[in-house]
């Protein structure tokens, strides 16, 4: 039994990452000018690692329930925790000589990374709707700015502004899905939605609400069809934060689907899986098509960020046992592949982003063979290619949506991607093929620091490991699975450990 | 001490130690070759583990397994295991290696490291492909095996077209696999097992599915991602690029025996009424490959292309065995595999050497080089005739085989297309023989004119006459092969004719309309 | 019975062969005395080895046939196909002709080639002939056969090809093979069918199986076409099918209508090879094989039918081909050609020993006939239109007297060998119980009249009257500039000169062969008795006693009768004889001016009928058109790479759509997020009701 009150245990990675961002802050302050950043960053990276080693800790406390509630800390919420953590890291180290010397200020960045995580962390433990909109918001708010990071350039500007914008279009939407919740039920905790629902036939209001909420997290996740925004914020962001936006707050929006379909109006799901099926099904084939003719490699990847999403919901169209597990599963592989495809970006353009077309690839091969070996593994995951984690997260959720009977669903996915090979080549190829040599031929970034080729390391051990032994992360999804749908049919399960935390104060 | 449990893991992955090695060496001097050279030969070593000590006495089933699970849910069981056909095609996989090796020795001049860790990563997934018993572990190999290839298309091929084939390639075969992906998982669906065996027996008591339909589509999907990469006519729109462009060693290895063996083992295992049900329409598509391709290859005028069509047409004759669904028909179509893989392999590496000498695969700017190369023209000679099936060389067994036993199911419709795709035998000789006339006989050419070369050397004459002896053997004494092979083939033909009714009412509707059933005929 | 020479029978073929191997493989390094040494050596080495055999076969008590040990081949469930040689009275016919000619025709070849470049290379080839046609007479199975068939075919490829830098000798080359490749489709398509219905392909299984069905009386209506023949179920018409695709082999091999056209081009090979290959050995490869499975004819009266008509319309059409021809090995090739047809004609009507009888002894006369050809091709440097020849008689008096011998045996004057067994086929036609025997007769009889008018045709063009030989002799042959620089250290002078030794002796021998050769099979009729038919006896008679043709022939005719029909041959060969002597000696214009008088007749003699054109211009050309035109272009480009386009273009077409709506303008965002929104609300409420409604 664990002397520490829960508030306290349950929370304890988000406490510990804020007070190291404030910090950062602080020193950020205080520090000259022309002073190294590297520090803060360092900092930075100690206590994500440590916040992720706390949550793994939480695991063996059981589930946690804090703040009278809104709080659950359970596998679930902890094995996003870990995923969000793993890639703040990896988008850290990356970041760390990105920024360092080239934009002033760099310190804040790192803050927001931190505050980012916190927000996102946030959201995958909470189980009660306005708590998980905090969390929203938190994280939308720090990655808007990180977005414009770049601050010399006007693209970078303008995708913040962008994201800015539409994100909080998307957020009205979500807080106005809060509200008729509210109204239908009476509560906002999703225990007590569930209850709330479960019995009686499914009213309008319930309907609309849980519609509601789905375009505000089909934003959030880049499903089409509110992925228009994907392309122009992704191109315009620098790319470490790219890498880290395209996947911890889509993780973190995920997450909070999941809660909300899986355990908050499981009882409706035969409305929401035909709406899911119909999202995954458009983001697919429109993420894929749209990537077909790009030249652009980050808006290329933006696109490829909507069909994996795509890929993601069809796993909704599961059984929950298979498919929360697919889900989750399917997260940290995407997480992995698609952070190391970024941070691979990073690395071959450097912070100017030389390197914009595909064509401008050429040659990497011959001047940064490890690089473009790694470059080839991610993209050869994110087609899904045995031996990666891409191959087994689209078997987990294919398998699950086969199971389900969804077989039309599975043929339009694979065939995508099919289809979406041909854009992951075509860079492929490109990388692979001599550079005629012209004189305005874009320079590739000659070295790598320790740093990011540890972040590189990491991301690539993860998507092979995903790939090779698939098992151990499986299981970990599995118990996740299997607590979000445990604490969904009574919210008594739920309740008693509150009230077993009351007793003690 | 015997290690025959752990052979197949050690043949699978031993070049990937190897690869894995290469890419640590430094790309000095001829390291590269050496080394893949080494690897390979071992590799090969370790492959003729497999025929000594293989139980000739066992009438079926598999042998050197390793059955241990990998991941428990959904159940996905590392499992190995070779039966007397697989057997022969590790060994022909191991045998080619070296010599692809050899073959590249002076081809590839640049970016070494990466040819030679892309080729040896090649090998690994088609050992991978010809081992694995487990549904999924072999589809894990069957998609890599697609990666390697079309890299090393996309980087040493011949032209500035390369990426195009490449991609070209890649798409052919991936998309059909996703549709193949598809129909495994509909099955674990359906069964919750990927182990090949334990299907295989359900599938003979009818226990996969209930639903007709379903199966006659998922069979389709096996059929379909497994004739395309054969490729079976008219599925072959991407083999013309793909060896027009491909580095010799890797279109040794391009076409044909991955495809026909998932054929042999998955679509006939998993689907046997259903695929007796298409038999005779790919008996029909057979036939007339040997003939298109046999004919497309009369009339080419660039050797590679030549080579593409004559590809075609040898395949397909291993399509109209198999699916003739006789012992004599299977026995030949798997023999043939193995030849064909042999006498394909020598002439791609002919014409390689050709190539490296006169740096043109245009037919017309040859001519008159026997005079000079009389090594080489003996080999071709001798190539030639052993793809055009000379007897007492290996070609000609299997295609007896494979006639006769078409000939043996012995209803209208079959014997019909065997005729017809006997005049292949006609139109091979015919083509193969107008070829080596361009490059060799008659007065000089205009290349012949400009550059002479040498005649083969050494390490030319190292890689090139095991095949040739080979060839030989293969031709005087096939039942060293056949003996295991029959083991295999035997049981197919007479199960798959005894497991099913609706195979059997197909073939009379065959016999009397003459016309192959269509997928309409699945209920 | 005694089992030694059997265990012996291997090392007929495989001595020839390891001479191919050690010439092939060492021969460019060793001296030229040496190649032809190990040549002659491992052709002479079989040669002794038959004779022994020949010894351990005749007399009483010895054995019918031996069969040599059994060594598995192929072998898979349900079809067994072994390497086992097995020789009969037959076989032994067989190989005593290949091994002695062989080997003088390799003995000739020594003073033949001296002076060309390859002679290893021509001697490996040709022991490499020999190893497979010996196979091929050895074969105790179907499929062993095929080795030995193809494998002669291979290397008479091989040899017409041997100068190789000649446009036209590649050409024949390939022709020949390809040609011979129809042939063995047939071939093939014949023993899948045996395997198919007798589940084995060894003669001795099949042929027992065989004389145990009764189907001869049955005759199924031609009419039905060849597929009905193959599939109709009853036994008599897979055997007639089988008989047919099997003549379609023997065809193409044994140069028979419709598949004969290889042979002249042939003629492109060295004159030995012409001699050997194309005169005395494969070519009567497909007489043999009709001969070897005479079970199988004698149950198809068809295709018996079918065997005697393509035999005598191939004979006549041949020697009238013949008769205008003016390259002197030209005319031999249509004469082999005309000769085949008749041993053909002799198996159509079931008198195989009268076809082996004149395989024979054609075999001596013809190959003299193309030796003594080559003699005066090599006497003249190369020249080889008989236009340019005559009055060599003088010069070269014993390729004269030889090449005489010859003329004389095949114009069937008698009682040379040619007259015995030509004879004999007349007569067995004439006495045969089909329907169409006396037309077949009068046919065969026509074409021994051409025969003796082309045959002293050459005789006179070539050895009388004066030489008509210009100084710049035409070089079209290879062998003609071989020769000029080989004819300087030559030891004679250049310029008109006769055949060393080493080419005149085999002449001679075969010389003496094709006076005497036809004695072994002197007819009953004229006081002689038979020996050769009764030798071969035990091959014909014992499997098939109930309708041995010759037995019933026999109390059919009257030996009067035999004797008036020799009489009008010998009248008809005296005839053409009389013809050639007026048209080519007495009056030398006379023949041009005839030719001008019948001058279509003659051009299309000349021009052979213009076959080689038609096949050109109706089979080759239409099938490379279609095969340009719909295969390649409408269906490989437009089809097969076409439908993958096509996918390609529609799915950029999508593509581009679906990028349309990402402009770049925030407000058109917000429009998309809004509509996206209502499309959500709109599929949650009333989607589920919709889907349930369909």
């Amino acid at each position: 039994m664990t002397p520490i009150p829960p508030n306290v245990a349950a929370l304890l990675p988000e406490y510990v990452l804020t007070i190291a961002a404030v910090a950062i802050m602080m020193m950020e302050a205080v520090l000259k000018p022309g002073a190294s950043r590297k520090p803060l960053g360092w900092l930075a990276i100690l206590s994500t690692i440590a916040a992720g080693i706390i949550s793994y800790l939480q695991l063996a406390m059981g589930p946690l329930v804090a703040f009278s509630g809104t709080i659950r800390v359970d596998a679930f919420s902890v094995f996003f925790h870990l995923l969000i953590a793993g890639i703040v890291i990896a988008t850290l180290l990356s970041s760390l000589d990105y920024f360092d010397g080239n934009a002033s200020h760099a310190g804040e960045y790192f803050s927001l990374v931190l505050f980012g995580a916190v927000g996102m962390m946030l959201m995958t433990c909470s189980v009660e709707l306005l708590m998980v909109f905090i969390g929203l918001e938190i994280s939308s708010i720090s990655t808007y700015i990180m977005a414009g990071f770049r601050k010399s350039q006007t693209a970078s500007s303008e995708s913040s502004i962008k994201y800015f914008l539409l994100g909080s279009f998307a957020t009205a939407f979500f807080l106005y899905g809060i509200a008729l919740a509210f109204g239908a039920t009476g509560s906002t905790s999703l225990t007590a939605i569930a209850a709330a629902i479960g019995g009686s036939a499914t009213p309008r209001m319930a309907l609309l609400a849980l519609a509601m909420m789905i375009v505000g997290l089909g934003f959030k996740v880049s499903a089409a069809p509110f992925h228009v925004w994907t392309p122009d914020v992704y191109q315009g962001a620098p790319a470490p934060v790219v890498g880290l936006m395209s996947t911890a707050p889509k993780a973190a929006a995920f997450a909070v689907l999941l809660r909300v379909t899986f355990s908050g109006f499981a009882s409706m799901s035969h409305r929401w899986t035909l709406m899911l099926w119909i999202l995954a099904a458009l983001s697919m084939t429109l993420g894929n098509l749209g990537a077909l003719m790009q030249r652009d490699v980050k808006r290329m990847l933006a696109y490829s960020s909507i069909a994996h999403a795509g890929y993601l919901l069809v796993a909704f169209t599961a059984l929950p046992a298979q498919g929360i597990a697919a889900a989750c599963f399917y997260t940290a592989a995407y997480a992995a592949m698609n952070v190391g495809a970024f941070i691979v970006v990073t690395e071959a353009a450097g912070f100017q982003e030389s390197l914009r077309t595909v064509d401008d690839y050429k040659g990497l091969a011959l001047r940064r063979p490890v690089l473009a070996a790694l470059l080839a593994f991610f993209l050869l995951s994110l087609i899904g290619i045995p031996f990666t984690g891409g191959f087994f997260g689209k078997f987990y959720v294919f398998t699950g949506a086969l199971q389900a009977g969804h077989v039309w669903l599975a043929v339009i996915g694979l065939i995508n991607s099919g289809v979406a090979c041909t854009y992951y080549l075509r860079l492929l190829a490109s990388v692979y093929s001599r550079r005629e040599d012209g004189a305005d031929a874009p320079r590739i970034a000659e070295t790598t620091s320790i740093a990011a080729g540890a972040a590189l390391a990491l991301t690539a051990v993860a998507t092979l490991l995903l790939g090779v032994m698939p098992g151990r992360v499986l299981r970990l999804a599995q118990d996740a699975g299997s607590t979000l749908q445990a604490n969904q049919p009574a919210a008594a399960d739920g309740a008693v450990p509150v009230n077993a935390s009351e007793a003690q104060h | 001490m015997n290690f025959d449990h752990l052979i197949l893991t050690l043949i699978v992955f031993f070049p990937l130690a190897g690869a894995i090695l290469l890419a640590l060496l430094p790309d000095r001097g001829k390291t590269m070759e050496w080394g893949a050279l080494l690897i390979a030969l071992i590799t090969f070593a370790l492959t003729l583990h497999l025929p000594f000590h293989y139980d000739y006495g066992l009438q079926s089933g598999f042998q050197f397994e390793q059955n241990i699970s990998w991941i428990d849910s959904p159940a996905i069981r590392y499992h190995l295991g070779v039966d007397g056909l697989s057997m022969w095609l590790m060994v022909l996989t191991g045998f080619l290696a070296p010599l692809g090796v050899l073959i590249s020795w002076r081809a590839i001049d640049s970016r070494k490291k990466l040819f030679y860790v892309l080729f040896l990563l090649q090998q690994v997934a088609m050992m991978g492909i010809f081992a694995s018993l487990d549904m999924l572990v072999y589809y894990a190999f069957w998609e890599l095996s697609l990666v390697p290839m079309t890299i090393l298309i996309a980087t040493f091929g011949r032209t500035d077209k390369r990426r195009r084939a490449a991609i070209k390639y890649f798409l052919y075969a991936f998309i059909p696999s996703a549709l193949l992906l598809v129909a495994m998982l509909w099955v674990y669906a359906q069964t919750s097992t990927f182990d090949l065996p334990a299907l295989a027996s359900l599938a003979s008591r009818h226990g996969i599915s209930g639903n007709d339909r379903a199966l006659w589509l998922a069979s389709l999907a096996f059929l379909l991602a497994f004739a395309v990469k054969t490729p079976v006519f008219p599925l072959h729109g991407w083999l013309g690029d793909a060896i027009f462009e491909g580095p010799t060693a890797a279109i040794m290895i391009l076409a044909g025996k991955t495809a026909l063996y998932s054929m042999l083992r998955f679509s006939f295992g998993i689907f046997p009424e259903q695929s007796h049900r298409v038999a005779p329409l790919m008996v029909v598509l057979g036939a007339i490959g040997i003939v298109y391709g046999a004919l497309l290859a009369l009339i080419q005028t660039d050797l590679k292309r030549l080579a593409a069509y004559s590809t075609l047409a040898h395949l397909s004759f291993i399509v109209v065995g198999i699916f003739s669904f006789t012992v004599a028909g299977l026995n030949g179509g798997m023999y043939q595999i193995l030849n064909e893989s042999l006498a394909g392999a020598a002439f791609f590496m002919l014409l390689g050497l050709l190539y490296e000498r006169y740096r043109t695969y245009d037919l017309r700017q040859y001519g008159g080089l026997a005079a000079r190369l009389p090594w080489m023209v003996t080999m071709f000679v001798i190539t030639g005739l052993a793809m055009v099936g000379l007897p007492m060389l290996n070609g000609f067994v299997g295609e007896f085989l494979i006639l006769s036993g078409a000939m043996q199911a012995s209803f209208t419709h079959h014997l019909f297309w065997t005729v017809f795709a006997t005049l292949g035998v006609i139109l091979s000789a015919a083509y193969m023989l107008t070829m080596i006339q361009r490059i060799f006989y008659c007065g000089l050419g205009p290349v012949g004119a400009v550059t002479d070369a040498q005649d083969l050397n050494t390490r030319e004459h190292v890689a090139l006459w095991p095949m040739v002896a080979l060839f030989l053997v293969m031709g005087v004494a096939p039942s060293v092969w056949l003996r295991a092979i029959n083991t295999a083939a035997t049981p197919m033909a007479t199960q798959q004719a005894g497991s099913t009714v609706a195979g059997a009412t197909t073939h009379l509707a065959g016999q009397f309309t003459g016309l192959p059933t269509m997928p309409g005929g699945a209920r | 019975m005694n089992s030694m020479p059997a265990n012996y029978l291997w090392l007929i073929p495989l001595l020839p062969f390891a001479g191919f191997l050690i010439n092939g493989t060492l021969g460019r390094r060793l001296p030229r005395g040496l190649v032809s040494a190990v040549a002659l050596l491992f052709t002479a080495a079989p040669a002794c080895l038959v004779a022994w055999l020949w010894s351990t076969m005749v007399g009483a008590g010895a054995p019918e046939v031996l069969h040599s040990p059994a060594q598995t081949w192929i072998s898979i469930t349900g079809l067994h196909v072994d390497f086992t040689l097995a020789v009969d009275h037959l076989t032994l016919v067989m190989l005593a002709v290949v091994t002695g000619v062989g080997f003088l025709i390799h003995l000739y070849s020594v003073g033949y080639m001296a002076h060309e470049e390859g002679y290893w290379r021509f001697f490996a080839y040709l022991n490499l002939f020999m190893f497979f046609m010996l196979v091929l007479v050895l074969a105790e199975n179907f499929l062993l056969l095929f080795v030995g068939w193809e494998g002669v075919g291979l290397a008479s490829y091989l040899l017409i090809g041997f100068y190789f830098t000649k446009q036209s000798a590649a050409d024949a080359g390939r022709k020949a093979f390809v040609v011979n490749r129809v042939g063995d489709f047939g071939f093939l398509l014949a023993m899948f069918l045996l395997v198919m219905h007798f589940g084995s392909l060894d003669f001795t299984t099949v042929f027992s199986q065989t004389s145990l069905l009764d189907v001869t009386g049955h005759i199924p209506p031609l009419c039905q076409g060849l597929c009905t023949i193959l599939y109709t179920p009853y036994s008599g018409g897979f055997l007639t099918a089988i008989c047919l695709l099997l003549v379609l082999g023997a065809a193409g091999k044994s140069a028979q209508i419709p598949l004969y056209v290889w042979l002249p081009d042939a003629m492109e090979g060295p004159t030995p090879v012409s001699a050997l290959i194309h005169a005395a050995t494969m070519v009567t490869a497909g007489i043999y094989m009709v001969a070897r499975c005479h079970v199988l004819f004698d149950h198809s009266p068809i295709a018996l039918t079918v065997v005697a008509c393509i035999g005598a319309a191939t004979a006549i059409f041949a020697a009238s081909i013949g008769m205008v021809q003016h390259d002197i090995k030209r005319v031999l090739a249509y004469s082999t050609i005309s000769q085949l047809g008749y041993m053909f004609l002799a198996c159509g009507v079931a008198a195989y020993s009268a076809a082996i009888f004149h395989l024979v002894t054609h075999a001596f006369f013809k190959a003299l006939l193309f030796l003594a050809a080559g003699s005066v091709i090599h006497a003249l440097s190369g020249e080889q239109d008989m236009r340019r020849m005559g009055g060599l008689r003088s010069r070269t008096p014993i390729t004269f007297l030889t090449m005489s011998a010859g003329v004389f045996a095949i114009a069937g004057i008698p009682p040379l060998a040619g007259f015995v067994s030509k004879d004999e086929i007349l007569f067995q036609t004439f006495a045969s119980p089909n329907p169409l025997a006396k037309l077949l007769w009068v046919l065969g009889l026509i074409t021994a009249g051409m025969t003796s008018f082309y045959m002293f045709r050459l005789w006179y063009k070539t050895f009388f009257g004066e030489l008509r030989l210009n100084p710049v002799h035409g070089a079209n042959d290879a062998h003609a500039h071989e020769q000029e620089h080989g004819a300087a250290q030559a030891e004679h002078p250049h310029g008109v000169h006769e055949s060393p030794w080493i080419m005149l002796g085999p002449l001679a021998i075969l010389g003496v062969l094709s006076v005497v050769g036809g004695w072994i099979g002197w007819p009953a009729a004229l006081g002689g008795n038979n020996h050769f038919e009764h030798f071969l006896d035990p091959v014909f008679v014992s499997t098939t006693a109930l309708q041995d043709p010759s037995a019933m022939n026999a109390d059919q005719v009257s030996h009067g009768m035999e004797i008036g029909l020799a009489a009008i041959s010998v009248l008809v060969a005296l005839a053409g004889w009389y013809a050639a002597d007026l048209l080519y000696r007495q009056k030398p214009g006379r023949a041009t001016r005839l030719a001008r008088q019948m001058r279509p007749v003659y051009e299309t003699l000349e021009n052979k009928y213009w076959v080689d054109e038609i096949y050109e211009s109706f089979l080759l050309l239409p099938l490379v058109m279609f095969t340009r035109g719909m295969l390649e272009l409408i269906f490989e480009r437009g089809i097969v790479n076409g439908s993958g386009r096509a996918f390609a273009m529609i799915t950029r077409g999508f593509a581009w759509f679906a990028r349309r709506q990402i402009s770049g303008n925030i407000r058109s965002y917000a429009g998309w997020l809004a509509i996206g929104a209502a499309a959500v609300l709109a599929v949650m409420v009333f989607g589920h009701s919709l889907l349930v409604h369909l």
